[in-house]
């Protein structure tokens, strides 16, 4: 008995030894992996891959499915199924929240969040986290939108005035394309005037509250912005390749740089966002800047987990977003790198880009956004469009806005003002709201709760502890059934025996 | 007198005659013109993006070319596949559920077809989850999603036996009677008596049934998501319509358009008398 | 409302007699609640009678019953087995050790999980060795529910195999003891395909359509019960459970909840009126304009009417997601329809095909003609043919100009016949799912009615707003499947209107 335990013992150090001794190792194997990348991203992937085989020092040898799904479906697709979903997968960030949600993402170990921090760049890190834990690897830094233009329409000079785009594009009868009934590009006139809205996430990439101010002074300014062209006849609500179907000036990103160089040829013209002027005072339109992110789906096992976040490391690293970042005719996708190394790489620059990067300068990385602002931010350029452009309509139109997100919250002004019992009152233990009714200042609870003696709860409104009475917990002296009656005016609160 | 109005309805037959052909020519361009100008595009390779006209400035294959280099192949060949299954097993199915519901009186037959009804008027678009599940339970989802869909397809297709038991009812019970008189069970009295009558309505179902998945499409797309391999033609052309890909796809989608739609239509317009005895002797009755 | 006598009912004109069925209908409809309110004490007594009944017979089946019979209580099939019928006994069987394998092994655990739907979710751990998080799935709610069901139509599936076992031990005991003999296996085999023959045609399709129809829908009527959403799917993230009625609560309450400020039965209603005006328009105009078209292609003297026919047809073949696609980008903003006209100089602004709300409505209906007309053409073209000549004959002879013809003969008869068609297509186009997504995707967007449960168009369908609460941002499965349950009220509601108006629909014999 004794020998068999010491060669237990002996046996379990030189295993516990062996994990120790070399995580990397263990690492060797052969992987079947399916990778979900754009159609026009699969066949670089696939080769990238290949490299990753040949060169990685771990022994890993994955093989790989690249399939053909675009960035802005992931989430769409991943949410119909994660157990079938694709391994690794380029999601477009917006989704972080969603695929986090969802279990479709895993969070990073520490030395992976340590590559996201020190390679990347600042924008590109914050739209990989969620709270303070990191969930994906950014591919790209280039998901913003700026000016492509026809110099045969517009002169050099005016590029930089929204007011006199407009007025060329009307003079000559073209369009001016500006996909502004989209919250990503309708927002960026409220970043051009200060205006922020930032929503707040857990670590769970649950969204805890909002913290937004385009309904304000400054709001208001950029509504008027928004009005200014979307009142114009030359405006057109896309972000299409337009040029060929009467379009003088584009609001699109990079991803249409080759199409629209085709469409001008020599008068391809690209700049930076103009400006607009509102009571004499100019503002340079704003935008979103994003990032394409890779994401690892959670595994069940470890090992295989840890290759897959090291092939991850390797697809977002330094090499392989230098090639993506090549001109299309050679072999690259022209998407401009997140990485910090790649960025200074001459290789990584085409005339699209750096309009980006000029743009950059105005553009507000895009945080964590719940899935429902895209939907109610858009209906801001609706209501607009279809205002007089008076301040008190484009004023009603924000207000519509504010109301919209408080309840996505389901903050109505009715549940942000009542009041409600919480405590340890009919079999509740402080985690249920039970609802009352007010008679002016006086609320009653809408049934009487049967109560021990020692029974404590207290008075709050919207369902937050800002306003609540009385103080120190309610405790109830001697049993029996009660309404809990409460005066707001006061912060009194008594209990009524029912009848 | 009479004369004099003989004629002037004669002429007013002519004027009238004369402005149904003007119509009807008018009808024909608007419901022609769509699939003129789908052909005209797929023909076009200056460009690979929407445009404001229709007639090419340089003509070549170039599309079509594309289409055999992509999974398009993959696609047509699964599309195909899912079609040919479902025209032969849908059609038995159908065929025994509204012989059985037009021919036998039984106990359960008025509550079951009421029943039927019932569930018709469920949103079918809700079951798609489920659905999905259950197939990926079955390990007939992404790549194995040919089977998968014929699956789906075929199980719930009894519910589409109004129009061919409409076509039933109108064949004579007196012909069934005179040959169980003579001795055949239920079963010949069907092949030999019934089958050999029901060409139009058998071909009919055939036809439809070959035609649905070529435009199947939603369900389809939640079934094989994510694997290339297991779309078929509406599913794979749709992505090409997408922001982020029709600017280099969109007179790639015309050819395949093009592709998919000139065989169905040569079949269908050869087919064209059964279907619309089909329609005309089962649709209406319901 | 005045009650007619038949006298006076027979005396009023067509129309007439319409309304006052359909008054006469609605006016039925509080005294058939009252109705049913007061005989539920029946039924329910009925009901247990039934249930009693029952009981007895399988009593006395068991105290009166033979060893043989009182064995199938337990071994189902042992009757049928001890008195020569192998082939059936075979089959109990294999039922009953089925059954008990299935119970034992799955189904046994799949009920017993079925009122929590799950207790433990799926969890995470660092490995700090290989620096990375592995996930452990635990339960899964969605399995749970999915063969919950199906292990409850599996019970119900025995029990009324069972009983079906006991009945036919005391019919072979009565049969025996008056001195008949029992069928036997090749008796059995002949009927399947003879007195029985209806029973083998139904089996495989029935089976397809239970599995495939309706078990999907008990469990997505279920799912309206529990809080199935993107953020409890069941598996990977958050298990989810029932919340009894609350999900009714949310889309039938008038108060807030929906982003736009706007509740969800607002919203509801908004689009249940504009998809009510869709099904309306889209089944009459195409059914006008289809015969229509019909008539002026059947009419004598016009010539190559074979080709008028198969140009229409061709729609008909060509696969909707090709041609629907195809012309909504024709109509689009800068599309070839606008970019012709602008280059004529026949408009100076492109016209807001898809922008504006009410051209956007008016764009899909009349693109729905353009989908419609052929099939209703061909439809109309057999009724029209099939319609006696001696008819118009004799009208003609009595004077009757041809708008009065079409009025008094081509018209009746024609609703009289496709009286069932146009329910059907009604209820069809309430359900019109391709036209809306392949041509607008449910644009332009509605501010009012968007929000927190996806973008809501105004000239999204019921159905489409279905599939993007499914497929939006939250994906809200059960609130999907309440609206689901509300269409599904609605179109009940409807068809029992029209089942009860519409005289043609009655008597499905009257054909044959």
């Amino acid at each position: 008995m004794k020998k068999f335990l010491a060669i237990l013992m002996a046996l379990a150090m030189v295993l516990s030894m062996g994990t120790f001794a070399s995580a990397s190792s263990e690492l060797a194997g052969e992987y079947d992996v399916t990778i979900w990348a754009p159609d026009a991203a699969v066949a670089l992937t696939t080769s990238q891959v290949e490299a990753f085989n040949a060169n990685n020092e771990f022994g890993i040898t994955i093989n790989a499915t690249v399939e053909p799904v675009s960035e802005a479906d992931a989430a769409t697709n991943m949410i119909t199924d994660v157990s079938a979903g694709g391994d690794l997968y380029f999601f477009a960030q917006d989704q972080l929240s969603r695929l986090i949600q969802a279990g479709a993402l895993t969070k990073l170990g520490q030395g992976a969040a340590a590559f996201v921090k020190d390679n990347n760049s600042a924008g590109s890190t914050l739209a990989a986290q969620s709270g303070s834990d990191y969930y994906a690897y950014p591919l790209t830094a280039d998901n913003g939108y700026f000016m492509y233009y026809d110099k045969s329409v517009i002169p050099e000079e005016d590029i930089d005035s929204l007011e006199k785009l407009v007025a060329d594009c009307e003079a000559a009868g073209k369009n001016f394309s500006f996909e502004l009934e989209n919250a990503w590009y309708n927002a960026g006139f409220f970043f051009g005037v200060g205006c922020h809205s930032d929503w707040i996430t857990d670590n769970d990439g649950n969204f805890i509250s909002i913290d937004d101010d385009f309904n304000s002074e400054k709001g208001l300014i950029a509504a008027k912005g928004l009005y200014s062209i979307v009142s114009s006849p030359c405006y057109v609500n896309s972000s299409n390749t337009d040029f060929a179907s009467g379009s003088a000036v584009v609001v699109t990103g990079t991803w249409n740089y080759a199409t629209i160089l085709e469409q001008l040829g020599d008068n391809f013209g690209v700049a930076d966002l103009p400006s607009f002027t509102v009571d004499g005072q100019e503002y340079h339109i704003g935008s979103y800047s994003g990032c394409k992110l890779l994401g690892v789906k959670p595994q069940e096992d470890a090992v295989k987990g840890a290759a897959l976040n090291q092939l991850a490391q390797y697809l977002t690293g330094q090499e392989c977003q230098t090639q993506r970042a090549a001109d299309p005719d050679q072999g690259g996708l022209g998407w401009g790198p997140s990485n910090k190394a790649a960025l200074e790489d001459p290789a990584c620059s085409n005339p699209a880009l750096v309009a980006l990067s000029e743009q950059n300068a105005y553009a507000i990385p895009q945080p964590n956004i719940h899935g429902s602002w895209w939907d109610i931010a858009k209906v801001i350029t609706t209501d607009i469009k279809a205002s007089d452009g008076s301040d008190e309509a484009l004023m009603a139109a924000l207000q519509k806005y504010d109301d919209s997100i408080a309840a996505v919250f389901e903050m109505t002004d009715e549940v942000r003002n009542a009041f409600t019992v919480i405590g340890t009152v009919a079999g509740t233990n402080w985690d249920a709201d039970l609802p009352m009714t007010a008679d002016g200042d006086v609320w009653t609870s809408n049934e009487a709760f049967e109560m021990e003696a020692g029974t404590e709860f207290k008075c709050r409104q919207g369902k937050a502890w800002d306003v609540a009475y009385p103080a120190d917990n309610f405790v109830v002296d001697a049993a029996g059934t009660y309404y809990v009656q409460l005066d707001a005016a006061s912060g009194e609160v008594s209990l009524v025996p029912a009848e | 007198m009479n004369e004099k109005r003989h004629m002037g309805l004669r002429t007013l037959n002519r004027v009238s005659n004369t402005s149904i052909y003007v119509i009807l020519t008018i009808i024909s361009v608007i419901w022609l013109l769509p699939f003129v100008f789908i052909t005209l595009q797929s023909f076009r390779v200056e460009s690979t993006y929407q445009v404001g006209y229709v007639i090419p400035k340089q003509w070549g294959l170039q599309n079509y070319i594309n289409l055999w280099n992509s999974d398009f192949k993959r696609w047509y060949i699964n599309t195909f596949i899912i079609a040919l299954a479902s025209a032969v097993l849908i059609t038995i199915i159908q065929l025994c559920m509204s012989y059985t519901l037009s021919r036998f009186r039984f106990k359960m037959r008025g509550p079951l077809m009421r029943f039927m009804l019932i569930l018709g008027m469920f949103p079918g678009m809700l079951t798609m989850i489920i659905l999905y599940r259950v197939l990926s339970d079955l390990g007939l989802t992404q790549a194995n999603a040919v089977p998968g869909l014929i699956l789906v397809g075929v199980a719930s297709s009894g519910m589409g036996y109004y129009v061919s038991k409409g076509f039933f009812d109108t064949i004579p019970k007196s012909l069934d009677e005179a040959a169980r008189v003579d001795g055949a069970t239920r079963f010949q009295v069907l092949c030999k008596i019934i089958l050999p009558l029901s060409k139009p309505i058998v071909i009919y179902t055939i036809l439809t049934a070959f035609m649905g998945p070529w435009g199947d499409f939603v369900f389809a797309r939640y079934v094989a998501f994510g694997t290339s391999a297991g779309y078929n033609v509406a599913v794979g052309m749709y992505s090409w319509l997408t922001n982020d890909q029709i600017a280099r796809m969109y007179t790639t989608f015309c050819a395949g358009g093009v592709i998919v739609a000139v065989p169905v239509t040569i079949l269908f317009l050869c087919l064209q008398k059964y279907y619309v005895e089909g329609v005309t002797g089962g649709a209406v009755k319901g | 409302m005045k009650q007619y006598s038949d006298l006076e009912y027979l005396r009023l004109s067509k129309g007439q007699r319409f309304l006052y069925k359909l008054m006469a209908f609605f006016m039925a409809i509080p005294r058939a609640i009252g109705h049913f309110f007061l005989n539920i004490g029946v039924y329910i007594k009925k009901a247990a009678q039934g249930v009693a009944n029952e009981c007895k017979d399988i009593v006395t089946t068991f105290t009166q019953g033979d060893w043989k019979t009182k064995t199938s209580f337990v071994i189902m099939g042992f009757g049928n087995l001890a008195r020569g019928q192998i082939l059936r006994g075979l089959l109990f069987l294999l039922f009953e050790v089925v059954f008990i394998f299935y119970m034992v092994f799955t189904g046994g655990y799949w009920m017993s999980m079925l009122p929590s739907l799950g207790k433990v979710g799926p969890t995470s751990e660092y490995n700090a060795v290989l620096d990375t998080y592995v996930t452990a799935y635990n339960d899964n709610s969605f399995k749970i529910l999915l063969y919950g069901v199906l292990t409850i139509f599996f019970i119900v599936a025995f029990i009324y195999t069972w009983r079906v076992n006991v009945e036919q031990n005391k019919l072979a005991e009565q049969a025996l003891r008056s001195g008949k003999k029992l069928k036997s296996d090749k008796d059995d085999l002949r009927s399947m395909v003879d007195e029985q023959f209806y029973k083998t045609l139904l089996a495989l399709p029935m089976t397809g359509i239970l599995v495939f129809t309706v078990m999907p829908i008990v469990f997505m009527v279920l799912v309206a019960f529990t809080n199935y959403d993107g953020a409890h799917n069941g598996f990977s993230n958050n298990l989810f459970s029932w919340v009894g009625l609350d999900n009714f609560n949310t889309l039938l309450s008038w108060t807030g909840g929906n982003g736009g400020g706007q509740s969800y039965s607002a919203t509801f209603g908004e689009i249940l009126t504009w998809t009510l005006i869709w099904a309306f328009l889209a089944t009459f105009t195409n059914y006008f304009l289809g015969m229509f078209v019909a008539m002026m292609i059947n009419k004598k003297g016009i010539r190559l009417k074979k080709m008028w026919r198969t140009v229409l047809v061709m729609t008909v073949a060509i696969p909707q997601f090709i041609s629907l696609l195809y012309v909504s980008k024709m109509f689009a903003r800068n599309g070839l329809i606008n970019l012709s006209l602008l280059d004529l100089g026949l408009i100076k602004q492109p016209l807001p095909f898809w922008e504006d709300p009410t051209w956007a409505r008016v764009s899909v209906i009349i693109i729905n003609i353009w989908v419609g007309i052929p099939y209703l053409m061909l439809i109309t073209t057999g009724i029209l043919m099939n319609i006696p000549a001696d008819l118009y004959e004799s009208a003609r002879i009595d004077g009757a100009n041809a708008w009065q013809q079409y009025r008094k003969i081509t018209l009746p008869y024609m609703l009289f016949i496709t009286g069932p068609y146009l329910l059907t297509s009604f209820t069809g186009n309430m359900n019109n799912f391709n036209v809306i997504y392949l041509l607008t995707g449910g644009a332009p967007t509605n501010p009012a009615a968007s929000g927190a449960a996806g973008s809501v168009g105004y000239t999204d369908l019921l159905i489409t707003w279905l599939f993007k609460i499914t497929t939006g941002a939250e994906s809200q499965y059960y609130l999907a499947s309440v609206v689901g349950i509300m269409v599904f009220v609605v179109v009940a509601f409807i068809s029992l209107v029209v089942y009860n108006v519409l005289p043609s629909i009655k008597n499905e014999e009257d054909y044959q």
